[in-house]
């Protein structure tokens, strides 16, 4: 615990040496907050929308948004600077658990996503929004989007460990993209088309912003949260395992 | 220093076998190695002969295709991990973290060797004074030159007083001053009793540090032996009339020739 407690503090400060790295994780998810809800909340007037339980459009659009955030992470391109200067072989010759060597930055983008998801959030506070669920459903929403904001950028550096070229990492990461939009990210999963109904129904990002949804316009719903921490327990499973074998195989 | 110590490095059979593009590669071909303590071993050859991935293999950082190594006793394969608590490790480029400070990435270091947090700043601030890092110890080593980075390179290295310490290629890119001052380290380390492990391209460089060194190329051993020794198996072989050089061993061994023209040397891969 003593190393993956170091490796996770001095990704931190890393975090916090860029804050310029932050900006795409705040500006971009925000613009298409704006964008999204300008377009489309006089298509979904509040009286007259039943899946907005009397909020603002704004309310419907905020996980897709959160969940873009989520996915702006630094953790894969600054792994693949330090393979290609050298350091991560010094991590890898020190007698350390293989899992902290994948955790150390994981971590950091947990807690990084907390502190974004909460200010998005808070920001989206005077544009109608509000929690259904309270301060305990915030909070679960906040630990919900930020450990997905880990798994997703799990899956991230595992294209980094497999390429070692941050190119190549860049480009990865465009395959997982359309998750986030193969999702009923503009109306509920059953106004979709039916071609797209069966993709979002397939796709498990879907999961995770139906329980985000659902603590923000609804309240808590066991069954929809219980799929969204699902879909993340499996996801983060798989992450760890595929990253495992990665660092183990490593030459 | 005799080979009659205990190895502090022994290698057996030692094979690498890459598939590439072009087929299966074979990196290194049946290494056999036998370092043994408190020496410096000076491990030469072209660029491309193998000692890279010999230093990677016996230090757990490259799976071994066959072969055994042992480094301070431990079988560097089968338990890497306790391989890694007796190893020290500074690989060819100083690798570093550039937004950290030489403090953090020390203590970092000694807290990923054990130390808890208080003694891993203790242990930081004991390196950094060793190889006189302390008034650049709160920059961070983004700023830092060349000849700074290696020798934080190399206390990051030492922080847990590893039995065998694993140098690749320490003086490469760094000016003649920062060279001496690594070569001053490498002999003050030594001195404390740690086996070090040195791969060069310098000549010089393995002559004036090494007790023994072994010359790798095309994935083999072909020459093994101190300095002094090499030299006079040549000079007796090849009937010179000048005391040869280790330049002249090298060359020998690897099959290339030298000629000398308006003062340059040049030299010719047969």
């Amino acid at each position: 615990m003593n190393e993956l407690a170091a490796l996770s503090q001095r990704a931190l400060r890393e975090t916090i040496r860029t804050p310029e790295a932050l900006f795409p994780a705040l500006f971009i998810p925000l613009f298409f907050l704006v964008v999204n809800v300008g377009q489309a909340a006089r298509i979904f007037p509040t009286d007259e929308t039943p899946f907005l339980n009397g909020q603002s459009y704004a309310a419907f659009q905020l996980p897709s948004s959160l969940l873009l955030a989520a996915s702006f992470g630094a953790a894969a391109l600054y792994l693949v600077e330090e393979i290609e200067g050298g350091y991560f072989d010094k991590l890898r010759a020190a007698p350390i658990s293989r899992m902290s060597l994948v955790l150390g930055r994981l971590y950091a983008e947990f807690v990084k996503s907390i502190v974004l998801t909460a200010f998005m959030v808070v920001v989206a506070l005077p544009f109608g929004i509000h929690i259904e669920s309270g301060f305990l459903g915030f909070l679960v929403l906040v630990v919900m989007i930020s450990l997905w904001s880990a798994v997703f950028n799990g899956f991230i550096q595992l294209i980094a460990l497999a390429t070692r070229s941050a190119a190549a990492t860049q480009s990865g990461s465009m395959v997982f993209f359309p998750l986030l939009f193969l999702t009923p990210n503009f109306v509920p999963r059953e106004l979709l088309t039916r071609p797209m109904e069966i993709a979002a129904t397939f796709n498990p990002v879907t999961y995770i912003m139906e329980a985000a949804r659902t603590l923000i316009l609804d309240g808590f719903d066991a069954a929809s949260l219980a799929k969204g921490f699902v879909v993340i327990a499996a996801s983060g499973a798989l992450m760890l395992v595929l990253s495992l074998r990665m660092v183990n195989n490593y030459d | 220093m005799t080979t009659s110590a205990p190895s502090a490095i022994r290698a057996v059979g030692l094979k690498k076998t890459y598939t590439g593009r072009d087929g299966e590669v074979e990196a290194v071909r049946g290494v056999d190695l036998d370092v043994a303590q408190g020496e410096v071993f000076g491990f030469l050859g072209p660029n491309g002969a193998g000692k890279s991935t010999t230093v990677r293999m016996l230090t757990t950082l490259m799976t071994i295709t066959s072969g055994t190594a042992l480094v301070a006793g431990v079988d560097v394969a089968a338990d890497p991990n306790e391989a890694r608590r007796k190893i020290g490790v500074a690989l060819q480029e100083a690798g570093l973290d550039p937004r950290q400070t030489g403090r953090e990435l020390l203590t970092l270091q000694a807290r990923l060797f054990g130390h808890k947090t208080k003694s891993a700043g203790a242990r930081a601030a004991e390196l950094l004074e060793l190889v006189e890092l302390t008034e650049a110890a709160d920059r961070r080593v983004k700023g830092y030159s060349g000849g700074v980075k290696r020798r934080l390179d190399l206390a990051s290295a030492l922080v847990h007083q590893p039995e065998v310490l694993f140098l690749d290629e320490p003086t490469t890119g760094l000016d003649p001053a920062s060279r001496l001052t690594v070569w001053e380290e490498v002999r003050r380390i030594n001195g404390m009793g740690t086996t070090v492990f040195l791969t060069t391209q310098y000549l010089e460089e393995a002559d004036q540090l090494c007790n023994r060194l072994a010359i790798i190329d095309h994935g083999g051993i072909i020459r093994e032996g101190t300095p002094v020794a090499l030299k006079a198996e040549l000079r007796e072989r090849t009937g010179m009339a000048a005391e040869p050089t280790l330049d002249d061993v090298f060359l020998d061994a690897t099959g290339g020739t030298r000629v000398r023209s308006a003062g340059d040397v040049k030299e010719i891969q047969s």
